[in-house]
């Protein structure tokens, strides 16, 4: 097979429940996606749908009940250790130092070089955490946190970044720049992302496609690609057909949420 | 130093007023000697160091330490077995309870009549005093894993080993050490237990001797070497707990 036309990412039809105590909970249902070599792809949808247990899928922490993970062509289904990733949570190592955390994952896949260790030093300047590199985790912001947990996936060996909400954390004025960052070291790199959001902006700039989920259990309800040349500049996001995208997913996504709500009240009444 | 001295002045403030009421009360009731000596005595005392008391308490010195590093050794060693093994656990973990429900006092006599006067009983019976705080402590530790850190290592790939050796065992420390803790103060009753039921040195020994000779005063220093060595025993764990988990947010 070529390597260039085999997808980074391809998932098959993959369902999955959970069972606690009689009641099941359908939680992703018949979900098909593709991320191919150096896309960007986004997955937006309502809260509690289901996104972050398709990583765990993703990632071979959860086994699905039916359907393949397949990575560069080859079937991984409940393999660990072949994607790089970044928790909804930060999830860094209280007692590492931010640059042992950012670290971690290459550690864990071998010993880590000096190049590697100045490497990530110049990483953490670059995203605000110049001076922070032998700090312990709980002297950082929220925000800082996220930051770290990010460059840990940016730094990790795995060629596909798996990254669940990663900007959630920050207020305005960061997250922009950390999205305009983003797609600077993507547009330069064109590392494999799938992507978990609920910005429908972030996601309409970053990526080359959105999928999005309906309310749980979570199903593809769109899969839409997004026109707009690379490299993009911020200035993308006043252009009309740029709105008209944001108009039609906010659309989706507004109906997604009243469905979401009228099944709970159903559910309440019962 | 000023938050230390914070700290610290409000006990000590109490200690004394304590000793000074209890000094007062037995001039004032003028209380024998024999039943309750006064603080100016038990010093006096002390400071004497009479019957070899310096070798007793190097002795016991000598035990408790020996002991606790075989009992928290083996307790380490019996938490990661367990920890590692689930289904071991599930059989052993109720035994392991059940052991402490034996009171030392009842076994020791027994031990010494199983392995004579020597050093072997004494080292058995601290180490199974020992053994226990750690073992559960560390178990309990190992179990508390935070499981989106767990989550992140299995995603990344990470086996067995490098999940135990990065996560799960730096996790647990907080714990293992407020078991080793624990353990580190048992440690002293452990050996002064051990020596009243046979030996020919020791604070334990040295007790039973002042206590036939109604040295009330001796037993009082006796007590005081007891809290003194646990103390001890405790700050010296701690200061180690200190420089191990760092890390540690400060609390307040
Ligand atoms: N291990 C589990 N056992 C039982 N139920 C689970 C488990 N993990 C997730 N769920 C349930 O699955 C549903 C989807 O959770 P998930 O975390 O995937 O949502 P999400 O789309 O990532 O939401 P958010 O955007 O809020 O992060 C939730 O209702 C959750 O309660
Ligand atoms: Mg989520």
């Amino acid at each position: 097979m070529n390597k260039e036309t085999t997808p980074a990412l391809e998932i098959d039809s993959v369902s999955k429940s959970f069972k606690e105590k009689r009641r099941t909970l359908p939680v992703l249902s018949d979900i098909s996606l593709t991320v191919g070599q150096g896309e960007f792809v986004s997955i937006i949808g309502p809260s509690g749908s289901g996104k972050s247990t398709l990583l765990h899928v993703i990632g071979g922490l959860t086994r699905p009940d039916a359907g393949t993970v397949r990575m560069n062509g080859a079937e991984v289904t409940g393999q660990q250790g072949h994607i790089s990733y970044m928790p909804q949570q930060p999830a860094l190592f209280p007692w590492r130092t931010i640059e042992d955390n950012v670290l971690l994952a290459q550690e864990v896949h071998g010993p880590v070089s000096r190049e590697a260790r100045e490497d990530a030093r110049r990483w953490l300047a670059k995203v605000g955490l110049a001076g922070f590199e032998k700090a312990h985790p709980h002297t950082l912001s929220g925000g800082m946190q996220q930051r770290a947990a990010f460059l840990r996936a940016l730094l990790s060996p795995q060629e596909l970044m798996c990254l669940d909400e990663p900007f959630s954390a920050l207020d305005a004025l960061t997250r922009s720049d950390m999205q305009r960052w983003l797609l600077d070291i993507w547009e330069e790199n064109r590392r494999s992302v799938l992507f978990i959001t609920h910005n429908i902006e972030e996601a309409l700039l970053l990526s080359s496609r959105i999928y999005v989920f309906s309310s749980r259990p979570a199903a593809v309800l769109h899969a839409i690609d997004v026109p707009f040349p690379r490299p993009r500049r911020e200035e993308v996001t006043e252009a009309p057909e740029f709105l008209q995208l944001k108009r039609q997913l906010s659309e989706w996504m507004r109906e997604e949420q009243r469905k979401m709500q009228a099944a709970q009240q159903g559910g309440s009444r019962l | 130093m000023r938050s230390w001295w914070k700290n610290v002045w409000p006990p000590l403030v109490a200690v004394i007023f304590f000793l000074l009421v209890w000094q007062l009360l037995t001039s004032l009731f003028h209380i024998e000697q024999w039943i309750l000596p006064a603080p100016s005595d038990i010093a006096r005392e002390a400071a004497a160091a009479s019957g070899g008391l310096w070798e007793h308490v190097w002795a016991t010195l000598k035990l408790t330490v020996f002991g606790f590093a075989i009992g928290t050794a083996i307790g380490l060693v019996i938490a990661l077995i367990l920890h590692l093994i689930p289904f071991l656990k599930q059989a052993l973990y109720p035994l392991l309870i059940l052991s402490q429900n034996i009171p030392t006092i009842a076994l020791a006599p027994l031990l010494m009549i199983w392995f004579g006067f020597g050093l072997l009983p004494k080292l058995i019976v601290i180490t199974l005093v020992c053994f226990f705080p750690v073992a559960v402590a560390a178990l309990g530790g190992l179990k508390q894993t935070d499981p989106v850190m767990m989550n992140y290592m299995r995603m990344i790939g990470a086996g067995k080993g490098q999940i135990f050796a990065k996560l799960e065992l730096p996790y647990a420390l907080p714990s293992i050490f407020s078991g080793i803790k624990i353990a580190a103060t048992y440690s002293v009753m452990g050996a002064i237990i051990a020596e009243w039921l046979g030996a020919d040195k020791g604070i334990g020994y040295y007790m039973m001797l002042q206590k036939s000779g109604y040295r009330t005063d001796r037993m009082f220093v006796a007590i005081m070497i007891i809290v003194v060595l646990s103390l001890l025993m405790f700050g010296l764990i701690a200061l180690l707990e200190k420089w191990f988990v760092r890390w540690k947010p400060k609390q307040g």
